[in-house]
């Protein structure tokens, strides 16, 4: 705590108009198995500092992993004579911050038992019992198992004089079979993605059942046909699926750094802009878009962002209708608003925090509807689990996604397995052509661990969810 | 900094007690100076250092990075890995740590980057936003200075140590329906020009103007570099020796034979100064001047340590990027075919399908249309699905390699048939 205060005791003697330094001890284990060969077991630690300073309308950030008096003021120092030199090219008049009061709070993730209190052997013995299981079957040329851990314990302080102790928690358990046969290879993977949770949740997975299901569908799925010319097509997509299409075509498009143009070199920008809050028809009106960065095991609920803002429950799309966006002390005052959503993060201490997406869920629906009375009440459709190919524009409207298992429905009943799937949509296409999402019963959520932005580039984290929705009248046809 | 590497590599080595070891310390020291919308809207300076370490006991292995240098870490450092390896499972693919090598004389990183500052870096952005506000235009991109120094030492003698640098400019210029990018990096600032990069942004700028809709199909296309280095980038990735043994991926028994197009060579290369190629990997493996495709026919794949070992085979990575161009210009090329398209970009390149090598992917950052040897008019982007080794046979004519990057030469390209499957709806 004594560099925190020296750190912004500095800033303020130096003339900063705001500074804010995070502290943060990352500490990841690494699990890699791959046909019963362990690659990879790891566990790395990364320990330092960044400093923001905010002078006359924009930023500096300077980082450090040396913790002394000197590296703390000549970091500080850094940051600040940055600032100045981004002062010379100021974003239009100057940035501004939007209003945010001082707190003095701490967050813990909730959980049972601490992933890194488990023994490795207990956890290489779980992955090669998975690994052994999907290569029990002859067609299985390569089992994959990868488990991420992590940890992150952040101080965060500011010269408004917030004060954060914050700890958060990740596991992330994902395998594949791949079958091989004599002209084709295709893939299976079980993942839901990263959970903020402790090693309870790895425990009340069985994996070892799921792996039996994994390695079946991969043969099925090498052995079966794919499908043909592309026509328009009924598809039913389960949750694990909807959490990338949302993911790129919702949750990137309403992040407001996006929208204002900022990522446009490289990331890209949005076609969601401001005149359209509040009119655009971005789904048809059963379509919910819920930020909730206060989802017990979301990968965005911290407690508070990077800006020291506290996490928040909001609606990104309402009734079909585009209605916020997520934001940043700094973005939002660029459209109006007075505070914002507390969606600034960075991933690791020499990482400038950037508008993220926060976690973001499709709502159920509100009538009673499992995905076995969706199957049945469709006559010819595809049904889509997992995640595959997906590729969009960099304005996100148009894109085209694969997906990791596939089954042709006909006169309500799963007829035979697919693959090489692919649809191509469009926003605000793809959202207004759902006209069911199954109930609350089957709600799911996936946690994103490797959400790509930034330059230099940031592995961003966010957790989304939904039930089995459908999507009417998309274009759906095979790969070469 | 080899000194304190050294120093640092001292302490691991008398704390370690394994069987076998390796470790490597890199120090990153960066400026990341991000424009957007006419203005500086992120500025990051820094320097970063990893230690990573792998043990092994028998053939049990365990590995831990940190980030701090007192002893109490380094020997933290040393036990975690230490304790994984002991309490891990027995490796069936274990390799003992590299030995020893002779590595390529070291050269000194270009005085010129090493020196550069933050304030000529923002007075080169000040350039780019003065001419964006001439053009009535919004500009964004990034200005990137890196040093790396990386020091490698196994138990098994190999000792290497590296210094390179780069800087790289990268900037999108934006007016309405109207967005063009130019990328650029060096090893040796001296070699690049601000100036340059701004008049080929104008000049991609000023032909992009009412682009018109397209109807897409298999169409002849003029590749430009930066456009053809990311697909290049996209199959180095899937390159894989093992997978294709195992019947993972498109290069299934074609080792040795003719599976891209005549006139495709794809190589990495040690012996040109422009184009930076490590001394060694991150393995210890030394590089050398390889190839990897000669004249469509598939000479070396990438193949890691064990799979070498076990196959007979030199291990081998991609370090750097060079295609060998040919002597066409692209206004030779607009007259080789009766019509067709030129991209400066591709977006978005993910698999289809692994096993058959299909790709997709977008363009973008401006589309031209041309006809009759002509350049018509721009028109608006469209997506592609390709298997990207049978496009490279419908390769009519290359243009000379042009170094793009500071690891990478590639030429302009012209192919036939190219696979466009959509077309973006703005």
């Amino acid at each position: 705590m004594k560099y925190l205060e020296l750190a912004l005791d500095t800033a303020k003697s130096l003339g900063a108009d705001y500074a804010d330094i995070r502290i943060q001890k990352s500490k990841t284990e690494m699990i890699y198995l791959r046909n019963m060969s362990l690659k990879n077991t790891s566990v790395d630690e990364l320990f330092g500092y960044g400093i923001r300073i905010f002078k006359n309308g924009a930023w500096g950030f300077a980082h450090s992993n040396i913790f002394s008096n000197d590296a703390v003021i000549q970091t500080v120092k850094q940051a600040y004579t940055i600032a100045e030199q981004s002062a010379r090219l100021k974003h239009g008049s100057g940035l501004k911050l939007a209003y945010e009061r001082s707190y003095i709070d701490s967050y813990k993730t909730p959980y049972c038992i601490d992933p890194f209190d488990v023994s490795l052997e207990e956890k290489v013995e779980l992955m090669m019992e998975v690994n052994k299981t999907l290569l029990n079957y002859e067609p299985i040329k390569q089992a994959l198992f990868t488990l991420e851990c992590r940890k992150d314990e952040k101080l965060f302080g500011s010269t408004l004089g917030t004060r954060l102790e914050l700890e958060t928690v990740y596991i992330e358990p994902m395998f594949r079979a791949t079958a091989v046969n004599s002209t084709d290879s295709q893939s299976r993977t079980f993942s839901e993605g990263g959970k903020a949770t402790g090693w309870e949740y790895i425990q009340n997975l069985n994996m070892k059942e799921k792996a039996e299901i994994v390695a079946e569908e991969a043969i099925m799925k090498v052995n079966a046909e794919s499908l043909g010319t592309e026509t328009r097509r009924t598809l039913i997509l389960d949750p694990m699926h909807t959490a990338l299409t949302m993911h790129e075509s919702v949750g990137h498009p309403t992040e407001l750094d996006r929208v204002l143009g900022w990522e446009a070199d490289f990331a890209g920008i949005s076609f969601a802009t401001p005149e359209k809050l509040g009119n655009f028809q971005y789904g048809s009106k059963i379509v919910n878009f819920v930020a909730d960065n206060l989802i017990q095991g979301g990968l965005a609920t911290n407690g508070y962002d990077d800006d020291g803002v506290p996490n928040q429950k909001w609606y990104i799309v309402k009734d079909g209708i585009l209605n916020e966006y997520g934001t940043t002390r700094t973005t939002a005052p660029l459209i109006g608003q007075k505070m914002s959503r507390g969606c600034n993060r960075a991933t690791n201490y020499y990482d400038f925090p950037i508008n993220r997406i926060p976690n973001l869920y499709l709502e159920p629906g509100k009538v009673e509807l499992s995905p076995q009375d969706l199957i049945a009440d469709t006559k010819d459709g595809i049904y889509i689990e997992g995640m595959g190919s997906f590729s969009i524009d960099q304005h996100r409207v148009n894109f085209q996604f694969g997906g990791d298992m596939f089954w042709e429905i006909k006169k309500g009943k799963k007829v035979r397995p697919l693959k090489k799937v692919l649809y191509k949509s469009n926003n605000p296409e793809f959202w207004n052509s759902v006209d069911a999402i199954c109930d609350k019963r089957f709600f799911k959520t996936f946690g994103v661990t490797n959400c790509g932005k930034g330059q230099p580039g940031q592995r961003g984290r966010m957790t989304h969810g939904g039930a089995t929705a459908r999507f009417r009248n998309i274009r759906v046809g095979g790969s070469q | 900094m080899k000194d304190k590497m050294k120093q640092l590599a001292d302490s691991i080595k008398k704390y370690c007690k394994a069987d076998d070891y390796a470790f490597h310390i890199v120090e990153s020291q960066d400026l990341h100076t991000r424009f957007a919308q006419n203005g500086i809207t992120q500025h990051i300076n820094g320097t970063n250092l990893q230690i990573s370490l792998e043990v092994s006991f028998d053939n049990k292995t365990g590995a831990a990075e940190v980030n701090q240098t007192d002893e109490d870490s380094l020997k933290n450092l040393v036990k975690t890995a230490e304790n994984l390896a002991k309490l891990n499972k027995p490796d069936p693919e274990f390799v003992s740590s590299e030995t020893a090598h002779d590595l390529r004389n070291f050269e000194k990183p270009a005085e010129r980057t090493l020196k550069l500052s933050t304030k000529e870096v923002v007075d080169g952005i000040e350039k780019c936003i003065a001419n964006a506000k001439k053009k009535n235009a919004k500009i964004s991109g990034i200005s990137q200075k890196n040093i790396t120094s990386h020091y490698m030492e196994t138990k098994n003698g190999f000792n290497g140590y590296d210094k390179t640098a780069h800087f790289s400019h990268s900037m999108t210029m934006k007016k309405g329906g109207i967005e063009t990018k130019v990328e650029r990096s060096c090893r040796d600032y001296s070699d690049f020009s601000m100036q340059n990069n701004i008049e080929q942004l104008n000049s991609q700028f000023d032909s992009l103007q009412e682009p018109q809709k397209m109807d897409y199909g298999r169409l002849p296309v003029i590749i430009r570099p930066q456009a053809f280095l990311t697909w290049i980038y996209y199959l180095s990735w899937t390159f894989q020796r093992r997978e294709a043994d195992e019947g993972m991926n498109p290069y299934t028994n074609k080792i040795g034979k003719r599976f891209f197009g005549e006139n495709f060579t794809m190589r990495s290369i040690v012996d040109d100064p422009k184009i930076q190629a490590p001394r060694f990997n991150f393995n210890g493996i030394p590089t050398k001047n390889i190839d990897w495709i000669l004249n469509g026919v598939i000479k070396n794949m990438q193949t890691g340590r064990y799979y070498a070992k076990k196959k007979k085979i030199a291990p081998a990575s991609i370090f750097n990027v060079v295609i060998d161009g040919g002597n066409s210009s692209e206004e030779e090329m607009l007259k080789m075919v009766d019509r067709g398209i030129i991209l400066n970009s591709f977006w978005y390149i993910r698999p289809v399908d692994m096993k058959s090598g299909e790709w997709t992917g977008l363009t973008r950052d401006g589309v031209l249309y041309f006809e009759d040897g002509k350049i018509k008019n721009a028109v608006t982007n469209f997506r592609w699905n390709e298997i990207l080794h049978n496009a490279t046979k419908k390769i009519i004519a290359l243009g000379p390699s042009q170094q793009i990057q500071y690891n990478a030469k590639v030429p302009t390209v012209l192919i036939n048939d190219f696979n466009f499957v959509d077309v973006t709806t703005f």
